[in-house]
């Protein structure tokens, strides 16, 4: 054993440490691999996984809660307090408020400060009881609306002013005290004033209630649901929080996927690395079976340096992973704020459990990518020790066989990408994308043969450089394809990426033309995400529909609902506006005039695609909505497209909504200028009008542009997992590159004795990394057309239920292939170096 | 054509200094053919390497067609080598992964010669090789390797062969029809010609027998 | 005066009286009733406070209390809102496992919000959550309240009318006019009902006391403390009796009580018509070290009333659970000695305020 182990020691391990430089890439490559997984696994479980809503703060042991689309009617908390159950309640107003001098959004809590607990004991929701907020005189402090309790982490002293955006409105609020907040900020207002500041009379948010264990619990639950109005409903506290975390599943999904690309394209290095090492030490081997080493010795020896490869890489990629998870969490909690809800994203957990799953994907990766080299190792036989001289002869490509393989894995590739989504998640739409890139795999040896000897033949004749490298390049085409592969499988993604996210741009882009027809749209300056949607004064919108010059307004109210346990957007528009301007299409083909008047009746609502598709529902089903304290149901006039919600949006006429809600402040408003009236002009009429208000005013060109912001912005992890991978594949083709070199050092140095110049040995090697480069550009190119449309078609579609219109963002491709192309030729310069440097004569010496 | 003056070389290996050669003067005319023998560390390669312009003296000075190696950077040295010096091996150096009359048109191609090829077959058709042009390296047997070496070496018709112990791989017989072609196209090309050898039969051959022991020159015999 | 002055203190510790005024006991209230079982708004402070004496058909017996607290905080009339304070309402719930030897209390503190807690006159209800007294039509009650550890359902039915305590319908504190309350109780309340504690359940039958009070800012500074008692006799009479104790230690000559006779004719009692002698029996509380005299000798000479007063509970302490509030004791007691020379047994409540450190007032 111990024998077998210095065995093992001298022949594997040892070598490692000869090519530092080769070996270290290898190991950076892993490590970068396991780093990515790592971080999106810890971002991901922070941003989206332990995902809780912002308001969950201040939520104590209370663990039910009733809730109504528009508020509870306040009279219900009266009704359960005096419900003979042993029970506590708390009553809350939740909203944001924006911190004027910070621009940062806080959460503000009205909550029932004389009820909840005697005098004010507010415990926070992981049983910790924070100190209670301070206060000398309540019931001053109370009858004054203007009065705060400010959570510790805020940083604001007791006495102090400060100036906080609610909706539409910027107000000065005094600190009347502060609370130990556990690092969850929230600013504390009594609900008497919160109602007033926030805008809903009579209305509470929210009503949590706590109810001790017992066997009753059930009965108990129910009995408070008979008190409760047919559109309010109690349920567990929290429900909103596991319906948004499950809704976040399947980006966050896509995102872990995602990760994964860097680690394959590292398993291609580790797959390279080990094939070189079996080919440089064919007489070793042979040597180490002759002197008695079985098979499995072998093939353990490899492995195992493959696993020693794969341990220095999770061992240097977990604190990689650590650092880049803070970034991640920032990118990821963007979007998550962006596109799904509001929210705090939690503290990054490094933990046992993440650490051991690093570990062991980053060596199980190692070392499977390593198994066929290794084997391949066990099978060569003693009488190769006495081969003299270690010569790579000319690898035979099975090119039939692969291609064969390959033309497999891809039509059961095509088969995947026709399978439908299982529970919401596109896992077939995965494994296509999987199987296509194995079969471009499998096709990449043919494809780089192919394109060496046509490069070779095109080009032996304008430069001696090219021919020699693609002599080389073919010379080692096992090789040399695996690399290919590895840096073509990055750019595929990365293309295909590209493509979904541009043809997604675009889709947007064109589907803006006709969804934005407002000359200015306004919305309120405080904090609204996809699922708040904090409102305008209603007489401003009156004032603004007065203006001249101005045609028309339209108020559309947006309202948080939860139907069939998912998050939707159901809101409200006039629609006699966008009928006459825009040119909304709908499924049916149907005019948009047509369409609209349906829902004049007040019982149809037209619903966005995602939600059809999230529902699995179609044009004439029937939906039930609670609404107000109504469970109102409604027919699905129509479908039409949207991409500006992930959540998806039920939309009804305004009047119908005024039945169950009656409130009249808007979330947003559109303003339509008359014809023949200057734009420049009413802008300024609006902002003198809407003075007095916190609005935020858009032009036409300024929303889109908006919007695209928010768009790039999402996909900026996307950008950066890409770039990722892409570097990974970049540094394994230095590393190759670097090993081509040093087993082709007699022959670089024979070039010299043959008249070479040093010049020509760098260009031969640069060469041959944009030969690489090309090849490499050219089949990720093609593989990732192939990709991106499993990811545009039914990735895409069974995540999240858009339709895209398939596009191709050349600038965008062309820059990033050629600024792969250029890395790689980059990445040439250093084993270029070595090349020159070499001393011809010491290399070629023969004794 | 070569001309070595008072040439001490020294190299360092594990770290101790070794003197290869210590105040060699030799001349090699055109046309001549001189046999250097010796054991194997006798400094031979050594001054092969000097006379090929891959190596520099210690002190001393080598003198190709007139020119002083010492006095080149990289660029002109490897110009000389282009067009004035061709190399043969004991283990032939084809690259494998270019066929036969790729092989031989490489210093051409290296120099940019824009007739390569019509000079590489030409040079296949001297040593008999025209109807293997097509072949690769490892598609040969020794002593056709040799002689596809041996028509790269003489391709840039070079005024200096450099040849290092060219027969060491081949067996007598092989080795013989190699020196013969050897010895002939070098003559005909006046081309002055450095052999290496460890074998008597290759030493016959020569115009000049040059003895070599520890660096220095013991003996030197003239047909 | 009822013992809960000292909740109004502590309340008035935390809402001192903006500058609404609110109206003080006056002499010459007339009373009403059933108008003056409810609120009465304009008074800065009302209690209302029932305790009792219950026993299961086989003897387990209970002594309960529900009590509950209306605090005015603010009369801004600008706002009117469901939520806008107006009214403090606080309330106590405790009950006394005579015989299981555990005493169970619990509080709440409210706003009246959209209908958490207030008194509705027209319906007949005053309430905290879920803790409620409703009058009924046939002029009986019902008591109902439940906490975690327990909860009670009774109906509570007077055997007499109420009573009014002190003279011209005011009940005196201390020296200065509005330095006063309106007080009346009833005095003899048979009760029915069930209790449920730790899960089991009692049906049960005794006899009651219930105490409305109202006022603005009756006491005065050098008052530390009372005793209060309710006496229930079997001859179907009554005592209440209170003594006022101040800072020096000796008694205010505020104190005062009254005698209900059999036929329900209330005799005002002065301060010197009656005494009040703790006994050595004390009892320590560990949790706000307070020590309670819960033995005491209980003399109307001119009733010819000699009663000794127990407890079969000393620990029925309402620990204060906010820092605002102080503890004070409130227990089940009974009574037994002479009234006109036979021999008599009688049970009741006691209340002793001021033990753990003197009431501190305001202003």
């Amino acid at each position: 054993m111990t024998g077998r182990a210095k065995l093992f020691w001298r022949l594997m391990v040892r070598p490692i440490g000869r090519e530092p430089v080769r070996m270290g890439l290898t190991i950076l490559a892993v490590a970068l691999g396991v780093a990515v997984v790592l971080a999106m696994d810890l971002a991901g479980t922070a941003a989206t996984g332990s995902f809780r809503s912002s308001l969950e703060t201040l939520t104590g042991h209370y663990n039910f809660e009733v809730t109504a689309t528009g508020g509870v009617p306040e009279e219900i908390v009266g009704r359960i307090a005096t419900s003979p159950i042993n029970l506590a309640i708390s009553p809350r107003m939740e909203d944001f408020a924006v911190v004027a001098a910070t621009k940062k959004s806080v959460v503000l809590l009205g909550l029932d400060l004389v009820g909840e607990a005697e005098a004010i004991h507010l415990k926070s929701d992981d049983g910790a009881s924070p100190s209670a907020p301070e206060t000398e005189n309540i019931a001053t402090d109370f009858s004054a609306d203007d009065s705060i309790w400010a959570g510790s982490s805020l940083g604001w002293q007791k006495g102090q002013h400060v100036s906080l955006i609610i909706g539409d409105r910027e107000r000065t609020f005094t600190v009347r005290g502060t609370y130990d907040d556990q690092n969850q900020p929230a600013i504390v207002m009594d609900i008497a004033a919160a109602q007033r500041t926030v805008g809903r009379a009579e209305k509470v948010d929210r009503i949590l209630i706590a109810i001790p264990e017992s066997e009753n619990l059930e009965a108990q639950t129910r009995q408070i649901s008979a008190l409760l109005p047919a559109g309010a409903e109690i349920r567990s506290a929290g429900t909103a929080t596991d319906e948004n975390r499950k809704m976040l599943a399947a980006f966050r999904w896509n995102l872990k996927l995602l990760s994964y690309i860097a680690l394959i394209v590292a398993a291609f290095l580790i797959y390279n690395t080990i094939s070189v090492s079996v080919v440089r030490r064919r007489a070793e081997i042979g040597i180490a079976r002759a002197l008695g080493a079985s098979r499995s010795d072998v093939l353990l020896a490899f492995t195992g340096e493959a696993a020693v490869l794969g341990v220095a890489g999770a061992a240097i990629g977990v604190p990689i992973g650590r650092v880049m998870a803070t970034g991640a969490v920032r990118l990821m909690g963007a979007t998550v704020n962006a596109l799904y809800v509001s929210s705090r994203p939690g503290p990054i957990e490094l933990g046992a459990n993440s650490i051991i799953t690093a570990l062991v994907v980053g060596i199980g990766v190692a070392i499977l990518a390593a198994y066929a080299p290794a084997r391949e190792a066990s099978q060569i036989a003693p009488i190769e020790a006495m081969a003299r001289g270690r010569r790579e002869f000319l690898m035979r490509v099975h090119s039939l066989r692969d291609l064969t393989l390959a033309a497999i894995f891809g039509a059961a590739a095509w088969a995947a990408a026709k399978a439908p989504a299982v529970g919401g998640k596109p896992l077939f739409g995965y494994l296509a994308t999987l199987l296509a890139i194995v079969a471009g795999t499998l096709a990449i040896p043919s494809v780089v043969h192919a394109a060496m000897k046509l490069f070779g033949a095109t080009l032996q004749r304008t430069s001696v450089a090219a021919l020699l490298a693609s002599r080389s390049l073919l010379g080692s085409l096992r090789r040399t394809s695996v690399l290919v592969g590895a840096l073509a499988t990055a750019i595929a993604m990365m293309t295909a990426v590209g493509i979904m996210v541009g043809s997604f741009r675009t889709t947007v882009i064109q589907w803006m033309e006709g969804e934005v027809p407002a000359d200015f749209y306004l919305r309120p300056a405080g904090n609204s995400s996809a699922d708040r949607h904090p409102t305008i004064s209603a007489e401003l919108a009156d004032k603004l529909a007065t203006l001249p010059g101005v045609e028309a307004v339209d108020r559309l109210r947006a309202y948080q609902v939860s139907f069939d346990g998912v998050p939707t957007t159901v809101a409200a528009a006039d629609l006699r506006e966008s009928r006459k301007r825009g040119h909304s299409d709908f499924f049916s083909g149907r005019p948009a005039e047509e369409v609209l008047n349906e829902l004049r009746s007040g019982d149809a609502v037209v619903v966005s695609e995602p939600f059809t598709y999230k529902h699995k529902l179609k044009r004439n089903d029937f939906i039930s909505l609670r609404l107000g304290t109504s469970l109102a149901s409604f027919r699905i006039a129509d479908v039409y497209y949207d991409y500006g919600s992930e959540r998806g949006f039920i939309l009804m006429d305004r009047s119908a909504m005024k039945k169950y809600l009656p409130g009249d402040a808007p979330s947003n408003l559109a303003v339509y200028v008359a014809n023949g009236a200057d734009p420049a002009a009413i802008r300024k009429e609006i902002e003198l009008a809407a003075a007095n208000y916190r609005v935020l005013i858009f032009s036409n060109a300024d929303l889109r542009k908006q919007a695209i912001v928010v768009f790039d912005k999402t996909f900026a992890i996307t950008y950066a997992l890409e770039a990722i991978a892409v570097f990974v594949a970049v540094m394994g083709v230095a590393g190759a590159l670097l090993a081509l070199v040093i087993d082709r050092k007699r022959e670089l140095g024979l070039l010299r004795f043959l008249g070479a110049s040093r010049a020509q040995i760098r260009r031969m090697i640069l060469a041959e990394a944009a030969l690489l480069g090309l090849v490499a550009n050219a089949a990720g190119l093609l593989l990732g057309f192939a990709l991106s449309l499993i990811l545009v078609f039914v990735v895409n579609k069974q995540s999240f239920g858009w339709t895209i219109r398939f596009h191709w963002p050349v600038a965008i491709l062309a820059g990033a292939l050629s600024l792969i192309f250029v890395a790689t030729v980059l990445a040439g310069f250093y084993p270029a170096r070595i090349a020159v440097r070499l001393n011809p004569v010491e290399v070629v010496h023969e004794e | 054509m070569i001309s070595l003056r008072n040439v001490i070389k020294n190299y360092h290996a594990d770290g101790q200094l070794v003197r290869a050669l210590n105040g060699v003067s030799l001349d090699v005319a055109p046309g001549e053919f001189v046999a250097l023998v010796g054991r194997s560390g006798c400094g031979k390669s050594t001054l092969l390497n000097l006379a090929g312009a891959m190596d520099f003296p210690t002190s001393g000075e080598v003198f190709l067609d007139g020119i002083s190696t010492g006095a080149q950077d990289d660029a002109a040295l490897t110009k000389l080598r282009r067009e004035k010096v061709g190399f043969v091996f004991q283990s032939f150096q084809l690259i494998h992964t270019l066929s036969v009359a790729e092989n031989v048109e490489l210093p051409l191609l290296l120099a940019g010669n824009p007739s390569a090829r019509k000079i590489a077959l030409g040079r296949l058709a001297a040593v008999e090789l025209n109807d293997l042009d097509d072949r690769m390296p490892h598609q040969l047997s020794g002593g056709q390797m040799q002689r596809v070496a041996i028509a790269r070496a003489l391709v840039n018709n070079p005024k200096i062969l450099l040849a290092d112990e060219p027969t060491g791989n081949l067996d007598t017989t092989t080795g013989a029809v190699v020196l013969d072609l050897l010895k002939r196209l070098a003559t005909e090309g006046k081309v002055a010609t450095l052999m290496a050898t460890h074998s008597m039969e290759a030493a016959a051959i020569a115009d000049v027998v040059v003895e070599l022991r520890d660096g220095r020159i013991a003996g030197l015999k003239r047909k | 005066m009822r013992n809960r002055a000292f909740c109004a203190a502590l309340l008035l510790a935390i809402f001192p009286v903006l500058d609404a005024p609110y109206r003080v006991a006056a002499p010459g209230y007339r009373y009403e009733f059933p108008r003056d079982f409810f609120a009465h708004p304009e008074f800065q402070t009302e209690w209302w406070y029932t305790t009792g004496n219950v026993k299961t058909a086989d003897g387990r017996a209970f002594g309960f209390e529900l009590t509950f607290f209306r605090e005015a905080v603010n009369r801004d009339a600008s706002k009117q809102g469901a939520w806008d304070l107006r009214d403090i309402y606080l309330a106590h719930l405790a009950l006394s496992d005579l015989d299981g030897g555990h005493f169970y209390h619990s509080e709440r503190v409210n706003r009246s919000g959209p209908g958490i807690a207030g008194v509705d006159s027209a319906g007949g209800k005053v309430w905290n959550g879920n803790w409620s007294a409703v009058w009924k039509k046939d002029g009986s009650q019902e008591l109902t309240a439940r906490s975690g550890d327990f909860e009670f359902d009774f109906t509570l039915k007077s055997e007499k009318m109420p009573v009014v305590h002190g003279e011209n319908g005011v009940s005196q504190k201390a020296d200065g006019a509005g330095r006063a309350s309106h007080y009346f109780s009833q005095t003899r309340l048979a009760t029915n009902g069930t209790i449920s504690v730790q899960g089991k359940q009692f049906r049960i039958s005794g006899l009651s006391w219930m105490d409305h009070e109202f006022f603005t800012h009756q006491l005065s500074a050098d008052q530390t403390g009372w005793d209060w008692f309710s006496i229930q006799l079997e001859d179907k009479t009554e005592l209440m009796l209170f003594i006022l104790r101040r800072q020096d230690g000796s008694i205010d000559p505020h104190s005062a009580g009254t005698y209900v006779d059999a036929a329900g004719k209330a005799t005002h009692l002065r301060a010197n018509e009656f005494s009040l002698t703790p006994t050595s029996a004390s009892w320590k509380s560990v949790q706000t070290g307070a020590t309670y005299p819960i033995a005491w000798n209980v003399v109307v000479p001119k009733l010819m009333i000699t009663l000794s007063a127990t407890t079969r509970l000393p620990q029925q302490e309402l620990a204060a659970t906010s820092k605002f509030a102080p503890g004070y004791w409130e227990g089940a007691m009974q009574f037994s000695g002479k009234h006109c020379s036979a021999d008599i047994l009688g049970v009741g409540y006691l209340e002793m305020t001021g033990y753990d450190h003197p009431l501190r007032w305001t202003k």
